[in-house]
């Protein structure tokens, strides 16, 4: 039986605490990033967009201008005063003269390129302007009507520069968003962890509190916001040390308070017992009962100060490496007919467990009473080798242990109720766990192959240096 | 000793002490009470007492104080009776001198065990080992019941006596505090290893040259003690 407390029902499961400060942190953090990237790419677009097509603007006002020059003379080479306009890689000057289309290059094709919206708004005597994508590449074409000449100028800017150059800025505006998203993630969890270290320090406290260090504490800190949380915490454990303390005296005081009239009642039935004979027969009656009673009594008492001590946390544990064989076969012995019952495996003949004598002592003493008491005597003692353990196990020829009760039969007082009435409502087993508990040992019921009840005790081996 | 052996009772509970007088009596001892620890010291300096009987939890002097007393003067067997069953107690009565405890409620039959045990090693002669034994500057003769340390005699109760015997009788071996319990005190069932360990340090103290090192009683760890030659 392993003391565990009962524990309430853990809450389903989900995403702790600190990864959910890190989720939370990375998801503001993207939020951030990306609405300021968002923000800055399309700020950049517009300024640069409107740059380019002003600059454009003007070249081709200017290139118009250059064009009529041109064309205004009575002899017209409209080849030639394309040559003579300012261009380069990234722009095409285009005339329409007399309705027959003059391209400089050849990329661009005219006129199936062009958008005829702005074809026909530039015939009707506007300048125009509009974007145009072809292909992959995006372009401006600005068209200016030359209707004295009966002549049109168009210029075709392309916009592939200022496309590399946006696209290199999302690259980088999203590359930044992607850190920004991890250091807030990193952020998150570090802050968490910061603000949870403290908690490891109570867990660690508590624990050493339940491990019976009473004296542990968290120590004092200078941080306001934990002052009060690590004072509360102190005062808490220091009045359950206190407590505890005066239960172990009070457990003190009463053992004397008790065993002493215990030790007046038992003398004296004893002396009495010893005269039976000279009594009339009608008192002899009430004193059998007086004796089982004070017997059943005494041993109530001794069972109930010895958990009070193992409550309290008096007494140390003093474990040495003892053979357990020998140990079982010396506590059989002083019940009569029992060491014949102890079978010693070959390998466990000389292993030893690290146990405090009287403690395990005391184990098998309460397993035996407990066979002879509830399983109609024991049936065997064997005493065996486990993997890490020396087992002892004792069966018994009663009824046996139900399954449901297999645990509930080590608690405090519970009286088994299939077959395992009469006297002692025990605390004989739960003294048996107690004992196995603090010799980090395990104990547990079976079935015996006779179908008796089988108590297996299992203490570590000693390891020798 | 007297063919009534007398035990002298020393308890401040009167109905304690009138239950057990009853029954010792029954036993055949003669037994002297006392109420408390000076009056128990008073009678047993008047009278010549076969073995002590203290309680330990006694008003004005302690019992410790009173088996110490008495251990001062006289090798007599002392038995404890104590309701505190703390490491504390016990081993603070022992190393006081005291010889065996039996805690409370106190099963009658078995003090009356315990008694006969105390007093059988009490009157006992050892006749184990036959000749003397000398280790080192230490001189055990058995026929004489005594131990000579450079000469001197020693001072030992007949329990530090026999089991510095049953030692001397195995020298080199590793003897149990099972063992030790069963050949010096006679208990064979549930015996307490503390009697041995505080009657093998009590024992360093009066033979060894330095008991926290000791060169001749040596704790073999996990097993028992072994005498050194």
């Amino acid at each position: 039986v392993t003391a565990s407390p009962a524990v309430a029902p853990r809450p389903p499961r989900r995403l702790g605490l600190r990864a959910r400060a890190s989720v939370a942190f990375a998801l503001i953090a993207t939020v951030l990033a990306v609405g300021l990237s968002a923000l800055t790419y399309e700020l950049a677009r517009r300024e640069l967009l409107d740059q380019r097509e002003s600059v454009a603007r003007d070249q081709a006002l200017d290139n118009a201008l250059t064009a009529r020059r041109g064309l205004i003379r009575e002899e017209v080479n409209v080849r030639d005063v394309l040559e003579g306009l300012t261009a380069s890689r990234s722009t095409q000057p285009i005339i329409r003269y007399r309705g027959e289309w003059n391209p400089r290059t050849v990329n661009f094709q005219v006129p199936d390129d062009l958008p005829t919206s702005l074809v026909s708004s530039v015939e009707a005597g506007d300048a125009a302007q509009q974007r145009v994508r072809v292909g992959n590449t995006p372009y401006v074409v600005i068209g200016v009507a030359l209707p004295e000449l009966d002549a049109e100028y168009y210029e075709v800017f392309s916009l592939a520069e200022l496309q590399r150059t946006l696209r290199a800025l999302a690259v980088a505006l999203t590359i930044g968003s992607i850190v920004t998203v991890v250091a807030g993630a990193a952020v998150g969890w570090y802050a968490s962890r910061r603000v949870l270290r403290p908690l490891g320090e109570f867990a660690s406290t508590a624990q050493r509190l339940a491990g019976g260090e009473l004296g542990a504490r968290i120590e004092a800190t200078g941080d306001p916001d934990l002052a009060p949380i690590v004072d509360s915490f102190n005062g808490m454990a220091g009045s359950l040390e206190q407590r505890i303390d005066r239960d172990a005296r009070f457990a003190s005081n009463i053992s004397h308070e008790l065993r002493s009239p215990l030790t007046t009642l038992r003398a004296s039935i004893d002396l009495m017992t010893a005269r039976k004979d000279e009594m009339p027969e009608r008192a002899q009656v009430p004193l059998e009962l007086l004796e089982s009673q004070v017997v059943r009594f005494e041993r109530m008492v001794l069972d109930l100060l010895e958990i009070s001590r193992l409550d309290a946390g008096v007494g140390e544990v003093d474990l040495e490496p003892l053979e357990v064989a020998e140990v079982t076969c010396t506590v059989a012995r002083g019940f009569p007919g029992l060491e014949q019952l102890v079978e010693v495996d070959a390998d466990a003949e000389e292993s030893t467990a690290l146990i405090d004598k009287r403690r395990f002592e005391h184990v098998l003493v309460n397993l035996i009473e407990n066979a002879r008491r509830h399983g109609k005597g024991v049936v065997r003692i064997r005493v065996e080798r486990g993997l890490g353990v020396v087992r002892v196990v004792v069966d018994d020829a009663g009824p046996g242990v139900v399954p449901t009760e297999r645990t509930m039969i080590f608690e405090r007082f519970s009286r088994g109720a299939i077959g395992r009435h009469g006297s002692g409502a025990g605390l004989g087993l739960a003294l048996v766990a107690e004992h196995v508990r603090l010799m980090r040992g395990a104990v547990r019921v079976e079935e015996s192959p006779e179908g008796g009840a089988r108590f297996v005790v299992e203490v570590p081996v000693a390891v020798r240096t | 000793m007297s063919p009534v052996p007398k035990v002298l009772f020393i308890e401040d509970d009167d109905a304690i002490r009138l239950a057990l007088r009853l029954f010792l009596e029954d036993e055949g001892y003669e037994v002297l009470e006392a109420a408390t620890g000076e009056d128990g010291l008073r009678r047993f300096q008047l009278e010549t007492v076969d073995l002590v009987l203290v309680d330990l939890r006694l008003p004005g002097m302690h019992g410790f104080e009173v088996v110490r007393t008495i251990r001062h003067t006289s090798m007599v067997p002392i038995l404890i009776v104590t309701a505190q069953t703390d490491t504390h107690d016990i081993v603070g009565g022992l190393e006081a001198g005291a010889d065996d405890y039996i805690t409370k409620p106190v099963v009658p039959k078995e003090l009356a065990a315990r008694i006969r045990a105390s007093l059988r090693r009490a009157q006992a002669p050892v006749t184990e080992p036959p000749s003397g034994l000398t280790v080192g500057n230490i001189e055990i003769r058995p026929s004489a019941g005594e131990v000579l340390k450079d000469g001197q005699p020693v001072s030992l109760t007949k329990t530090e006596f026999k089991l510095l015997c049953e030692l001397a009788d195995n020298p080199g071996q590793v003897l149990s505090r099972e063992v030790l319990l069963e050949r010096v005190w006679g208990y064979d069932y549930l015996g307490d290893g503390r009697l041995v360990d505080t009657h093998v340090y009590r024992l360093r103290a009066k033979v060894e040259e330095d008991a926290s090192d000791p060169k001749m009683i040596v704790t073999v760890r996990g097993l028992g003690y072994k005498l050194l030659l």
